[in-house]
């Protein structure tokens, strides 16, 4: 699985890597991304989530061959 | 017209403007959001606008098409920039055209509030300071008590 950060986010992650741990959903991402690092989990806990440009929710399960972008809240304009 | 939603150069705002007259259309509005010298009480040197593309293109494109269906527009045009703004330079363009003026406000404010609000695109604001800081667009959570449910500021029901 691959994940891919956005804005602030590269601030605490590469801005694409790869996951080899089963991770079922994106609640459980979340928890295991806060816990390898624990400054990102205030931003984390308020990102969406993308899968094949398409939103999903915390119960999305993760398929291994997924790349999923987390996206921080917008800021345009 | 189809143009590109996002652009990497500066926004051809005459020509965008030249480009949304309409027979139909008695009214056309265009809405430039600039980049001002300050914010939070700092001088702002630039903006860096970053954006996950496909997504963003796609949800310009939708939010365009609803507010055309919803609003009866002739025309409705938007594009974003990425990479560095500078100050008194346009960061994003929103034009619509109608028959009258009051959907080409209506929709052209739903749609910047949309693009604002929505669409994963991101600012970090460069300050004189040699400081910068990411994103801080608005002030919505306060009120909704959620990061992603924001306020549109046009306030006729939705059809």
């Amino acid at each position: 699985m691959k994940v891919q950060v956005f804005a602030s986010l590269k601030e605490h992650f590469e801005q694409e890597f790869e996951l080899a741990e089963p991770i079922q959903n994106v609640e459980a991402l979340k928890a295991h991304l806060a816990e390898k690092n624990g400054a990102a989990g205030g931003i984390l806990s308020v990102c969406r989530f993308a899968v094949d440009d398409t939103f999903v929710k915390d119960d999305y399960r993760l398929q291994k061959g997924d790349t999923i972008c987390i996206l921080p809240p917008s800021s345009g304009g | 017209m189809t143009i590109p939603y996002l652009s990497a150069t500066s926004l051809d705002l005459v020509g965008l403007l030249a480009s949304a007259h309409h027979p139909q259309a008695g009214a056309v509005v265009l809405f430039s959001g600039d980049v001002r010298d300050n914010n939070l009480g700092k001088a702002v040197d630039y903006l860096d606008y970053e954006a996950h593309e496909s997504m963003a293109s796609k949800m310009i494109a939708q939010v365009l098409e609803e507010a055309k269906k919803r609003w009866n527009l002739s025309i409705a045009l938007a594009q974003h920039r990425t990479g560095k703004v500078g100050v008194g330079e346009s960061a994003v363009v929103v034009i619509t055209a109608s028959p009258h003026r009051k959907e080409a406000y209506a929709a052209n404010r739903y749609i910047i509030d949309f693009i604002k609000h929505e669409v994963p695109i991101w600012k970090c604001e460069y300050f004189a300071d040699g400081t910068y800081k990411w994103g801080g667009n608005c002030n919505c959570q306060e009120v909704t008590g959620d990061a992603n449910k924001h306020i549109y500021e046009f306030d006729e029901p939705r059809a």
